[in-house]
């Protein structure tokens, strides 16, 4: 059974309309991810900002994601992130279920599995409706192995171009996926054996030991392999190397990207191991170690062994699938965060590229797709074991959110970050102006109707404004030392304390929830 | 039945009858004298034959010094001349008309004669080159001034004699003159403005480049004519093929010229193969003339007229093309050996708007040096991964210099080259697009000598840079005209192709120099020039540009498996930079000389064709 491109449009397009009644109900709870309100704060400045505009565009980050969310801006910064999400996984689903034609699979049950992934799969439906970059490290991962699978059946250039540009594509959406490209150092060699003439139908190790023992293909099997390291990697690392330089030239330093609050939502809005392991949160975090998160990631995706069950193909085929394996090995090294859902839930994605590209049946139709189904079935579990698990705050709120069912029907509710907004935006004007420092109160901002009567650190007088607030504004907006971000803003409780003593600052405490306080201070 | 000078030869056992009647054959089809069919097809040598006809009492009498009543030549038409190989010189005083001829004892040629002049004929010997080069020089002015004006009498809008029009001059002086009032009003902000338009023309063209290489690479394994569709072609249903070989002062490569041709699969008898000579090139002539072995090519003495160039030459030759198809080689040129035949598979399965295709250039001395193997790196891409791009885009196609393959009479419909313009291959490709007419890329190469002398390859850039910036002034001329003709893809593709290539490379180093300026006077004045956004966007710019291209040059090597040459493309920027010195040399010609040929010395290599062949065979052996 085909199906047509026509008939999964319409799949998708409905896709997308589960996925917005979805956000639609989590939003009325009051749950907003951090990382939306992030993007969603950046296209504010971008676009209601006249002060450094380039500053934001160029050294947001991650940028694929952000320039994404430009396109969605028009429909409401806020909704922007969630929308763009929606829509990616709709193009994900897309291009997975058309690549089922291609597979040697029974089609029907790979459409069930694959809509079952995409409708009930608790990580899935988090990708889709929280506003996160995950939808678009899911997409480019998925279309990065694609064209690897396009590329190996074809052997035309185009596809390893292509995999080149999704790969630069993923390391923008993340940059830690930097490391797949040593995750891939090794197929590279075993791919470049299939273009060398030698022993054909040998055993691949028949054929590296005539190719080794020959100067001449010796010569041939390092130039070609040089040559597709090169047309592979060059894109993304030269990608990177531009942006660190345009980091240097314009902030200063090549890796602001990745260091600043300002640019960065990961710098305060990830989960550390200190702060979890403070709070004692989540049994997740014990498994970020060497040899068992892998195996872990596996174990929540049981689909993944369906693959590699139903696996037929060569073997660089299969230490293509594997890559993601090696590459979650590397980023455990030096880690001090939390790996969130994207770590874990692009190995049901790449458990479909194998199902796509490199399965056949095995014993008969019923056992193969009894396999792929029962494979389904526990990734489903899988996810929702890893939300019940999970040591990251923002997916906490998530899961809170939604096993709290009754809160879904019950009047709207306004989320910390809006009620501080709604005050803030009440009480600012021209005259009386609000200093609000966006590294932390990102969140604030972003719900703020307008960005008139604020002092924020993109403008070239804060600096001055923060040495004497008293001079210049009329509140300003603070951070509690409970607070997660507070040691990532200069406006917390304990500059406070400096201020009021230095200054002698009289202040009012004006407006208080349960992360902020709001004073006024003339 | 008459007699010539084989049937003598045969006699004294110098010829063969088998020979003879292929050679009959060959006479019937192209309307040719026997003699010209056996020594322009490979059957006999002439210095054989010049012994022969001295040993019979024929000595060459040399026609190029005889005194000639011209009132004879002139009631003879060039093409019966040049087909017959004689020259009526004189009368003798005896009441004969002298007339050199190639075979003097041709008793049909004679006949023909006697009754044409209404008198009796003497034939005397002489050489066949000498009598082409007289008979083309006296006999030629009409052919060689429709060569040169023909275009612009029947297409006055296509043809480059006039460089710039009036409207084009007016655009360009108050272009110029609103940049230079701008910049006096408000030097800061012009300045700024300037920049970044460049830069963004310079990056937006590398992208293109990029995006249609890509397109490209998509048909990088497609065979559009298979080995099996070359192999079920028939010999006995292939059509005459002409090849025009326009040469100047080339005599160094003649015997290779010869061996290549050789090398060709096609019946030998319905190849029309044209040598286009030069009037003044007699070294060529000579090495010619002087050969030991059979030629198999036709000498064409293109008379001297002015602009003294390629396409000139092959507008004369087109006048004596006896074949359905038409294609050009450079005498250096190594064609695969089944080119042609999978070219008239190719024609045969295109739809009939097909009119040309183009061939694949590749070098057998890439790896001479540095300069052969950029040069290599760059061709590679151009014909294996843009060309097929900008097939599948369907936009205008600027043709290469050779190897391309014509439906003559199209190409004779198309009004042939144009003898003013510099890459006269590329401007016809544009021609053949606007004719509503497609041009096709076969699958198959041509290896050439790649230039490995930088000031020899600064010549030939020049003219290659001048011809497009021709190109461009030629069909913008009037840009709705263009767009009505090609539509807004093809205008675009045009323009994008074929005007951004001269403008990037005259802008890259211009954007180097502002940048080098930057990095190394990092100095508050400099700083105004390049406020923050600005440095942004230009460093994005010129580092996303550069990347890109050698990316597009890395792509190159996988096609064709030069895998060895993937990291030269990092010296990109450098070749590049020699593409800046050839674009404004090509630019001052473009004004001073606009018509003037920069001459590509060839035969500088020391490599050959068989010895790369030889040591590619040794590379492969297991």
């Amino acid at each position: 059974m085909k199906f047509k491109s026509q008939q999964l449009r319409v799949v998708s397009l409905l896709l997308v309309i589960y996925y917005l009644i979805l956000a639609w109900m989590f939003n009325r709870t009051g749950y907003e991810h951090s990382e939306r309100l992030f993007y969603a704060e950046k296209l504010k400045l971008l676009f209601e900002y006249s002060e450094n505009t380039l500053l934001t565009l160029g050294t947001t980050f991650p940028t694929t994601s952000f320039l994404i969310n430009v396109i969605f801006a028009p429909f409401g910064y806020l909704f922007a992130p969630v929308a763009s999400s929606i829509v990616l996984m709709s193009f994900l689903f897309f291009f997975m279920a058309k690549d089922i034609n291609g597979s040697g699979l029974p089609a029907r049950t790979m459409i069930i599995s694959l809509m079952a992934l995409f409708l009930l799969h608790p990580q899935f439906i988090f990708a889709a409706t929280s506003g996160r970059n995950i939808a678009a490290i899911m997409l480019f991962t998925y279309l990065l192995f694609r064209s690897l699978f396009f590329y190996y059946k074809n052997q035309t250039t185009y596809y390893l171009s292509l995999a080149s540009l999704y790969l630069g594509a993923l390391i923008f959406s993340e940059i830690k996926f930097l490391w797949l490209i040593l995750g891939f150092l090794p197929f590279v060699v075993l791919v470049s054996i299939e273009g060398i003439k030698t022993a054909k139908g040998e055993p691949v190790v028949f054929q590296y030991y005539q190719a080794l023992n020959n100067r001449s293909l010796r010569r041939k099997l390092v130039n070609r392999t040089v040559s597709l390291y090169f047309i592979l990697y060059l894109l993304p690392l030269a990608a990177v190397f531009l942006f660190r330089v345009l980091n240097q030239s314009h902030a200063g330093d090549p890796t602001y990207f990745l260091s600043s609050q300002y640019s960065n939502w990961r710098v305060t809005g990830v989960s550390t191991i200190t702060n979890i392991l403070e709070r004692g949160s989540g049994d997740n975090l014990s498994k970020q170690t060497q040899i068992i998160f892998p195996l872990f990631t596996i174990f929540l995706a049981p689909i993944f062994i369906s693959a590699m069950i139903l696996f037929k193909g060569k073997l660089y085929e299969l230490l293509t699938i594997f890559t993601p394996l090696i590459f979650t090995s590397i980023v455990l090294i030096d880690i001090q965060y939390y790996l969130t859902t994207e770590y874990f839930v692009i190995i049901p994605v790449l458990s479909f590229v194998a199902l796509n590209f490199a399965s056949g049946i095995k014993l008969n139709r019923f056992m193969s797709s009894v396999i792929l189904l029962a494979g389904t079935g526990l990734t489903l579990l899988g996810g929702l074991y890893y939300f019940k698990e999970t040591s990251d705050f923002d997916e906490q709120r998530f899961v809170k959110m939604v096993t709290d069912t009754p809160s879904w029907f019950a009047t709207k509710k306004n989320s910390e970050e809006k009620i501080l907004a709604d005050y803030i935006g009440s009480v600012k004007s021209a005259d009386r102006p609000v200093l609000i420092d966006d590294a932390a109160a990102y969140g604030v901002v972003a719900h703020l109707p307008n960005l008139e009567g604020l002092v924020m650190p993109l403008q070239k007088n804060f600096i001055t404004v923060i040495e004497n607030p008293a001079l210049s504004v009329e509140y300003i907006l603070i951070a509690k030392r409970h607070n997660l971000k507070h040691n990532f803003t200069a406006m917390n409780a304990y500059n406070m304390i400096v201020m009021r003593d230095r200054l002698n600052l009289r202040s009012n405490r004006v407006f208080e929830t349960e992360n902020w306080i709001v004073y006024s201070i003339r | 039945m008459p007699v010539c000078a084989l049937n003598n030869m045969i006699s004294v056992g110098l010829f063969t009858t088998a020979k003879l009647e292929e050679i009959d054959v060959i006479a019937d089809e192209f309307e040719y004298a026997q003699i010209k069919a056996a020594l322009n097809f490979g059957y006999l040598t002439r210095k054989l034959y010049v012994s022969f006809l001295e040993r019979s009492g024929f000595p060459l009498v040399d026609v190029r010094n005889e005194v000639l009543d011209e009132s004879f030549v002139e009631q003879c038409d060039l093409l019966h001349l040049n087909a017959f190989l004689y020259l009526p010189m004189r009368n003798d005083g005896k009441g004969n008309l002298l007339v050199a001829a190639a075979d003097p004892m041709d008793e049909r040629l004679q006949g023909i004669l006697e009754i044409k002049f209404n008198s009796k004929i003497k034939l005397v010997a002489a050489s066949d080159l000498d009598i082409t080069w007289m008979v083309h020089k006296l006999r030629g002015e009409y052919y060689v001034k429709e060569s040169v004006f023909s275009l612009m009498r029947k297409d006055p809008e296509s043809s480059g004699l006039t460089t710039f029009t009036d409207a084009q001059l007016l655009f360009i002086f108050i272009a110029i003159g609103f940049a230079l009032l701008v910049l006096t009003i408000n030097f800061v902000n012009s300045f700024i403005f300037f920049n970044l338009f460049f830069s963004f023309v310079f990056l937006f063209s590398i992208v293109f480049k990029l995006y249609i290489a890509l397109k490209g690479s998509k048909y990088e394994l497609v065979e559009v004519v298979t080995k099996e569709e070359v192999k079920a072609v028939k010999n006995d249903t292939l059509p005459v093929y002409t090849i025009l070989l326009p040469v100047y002062k080339e005599d160094k490569l003649i015997r290779k010229l010869i061996w290549n041709l050789r090398s060709l699969d096609y019946p030998r008898g319905k190849l029309d193969v044209k040598l286009l000579i030069e009037e003044d090139d007699d070294k060529t002539l000579n090495a010619v003339r002087n050969l030991d072995f059979p030629a198999n090519f036709e000498t064409i003495v293109v008379p001297f007229h002015m602009p003294k160039t390629k396409p000139k030459a092959c507008n004369y030759g087109l006048f004596f093309c006896k074949g359905i198809y038409l294609t050009i080689y450079d005498a250096e040129d190594v064609p695969d050996s089944d080119q042609l035949k999978k070219v008239v598979s190719l024609f045969r399965k295109l739809p009939k708007d097909y009119v040309v295709l183009q061939g694949a250039l590749n070098y057998f001395n890439k790896n001479e040096n540095l300069l052969t193997r950029m040069f290599t790196l760059e061709y590679s891409y151009w014909f294996d991964y843009m060309l097929p791009g900008l097939q599948s885009l369907d936009v205008p196609i600027p043709l290469g210099g050779t190897s391309n393959h014509f439906k003559l009479d199209k190409l004779k419909e198309l009004g042939g080259w144009d003898p003013f313009n510099v890459t006269e291959d590329a401007d016809l490709g544009v021609r053949v697009f606007e004719k509503r007419y497609k041009v096709g890329v076969v699958n198959s190469t041509t290896l050439e000598e790649a230039n490995n002398e930088p000031f020899n390859w600064i010549r030939q850039r020049s003219r290659w840079i001048k011809g497009y910036m021709q190109t461009l002034l030629v069909h913008m001329r009037n840009p709705v005209r263009l767009v009505n003709k090609i539509g807004w893809r093809g205008f675009f593709g045009f323009n994008f192709f074929v005007g951004f290539t001269p403008i990037t490379f005259l802008l890259y180093p211009v954007l180097l120099g502002f940048y080098i300026i930057y990095i190394i006077f990092d100095l508050q004045t400099v700083r105004i020039l390049f406020p923050d956004w600005v440095l942004y966007i230009s460093i994005f710019n010129f580092v996303a540009g550069n990347t890109l291209m050698i990316y597009v040059n890395m792509l190159a090597v996988f096609k064709r498996r030069f895998y060895e040459l993937i990291l030269f493309a990092l010296v990109n920027p450098f070749y590049w930079l020699m593409h800046s010195i050839a674009a404004y040399k090509g630019l001052w010609q473009l004004i001073y000389k606009p018509f003037y040929w920069e001459k590509t010395n060839h035969g500088l290599t020391k490599m050959s064709h068989s010895s790369s062949a030889a040591a590619a065979a040794n590379a492969n052996e297991v």
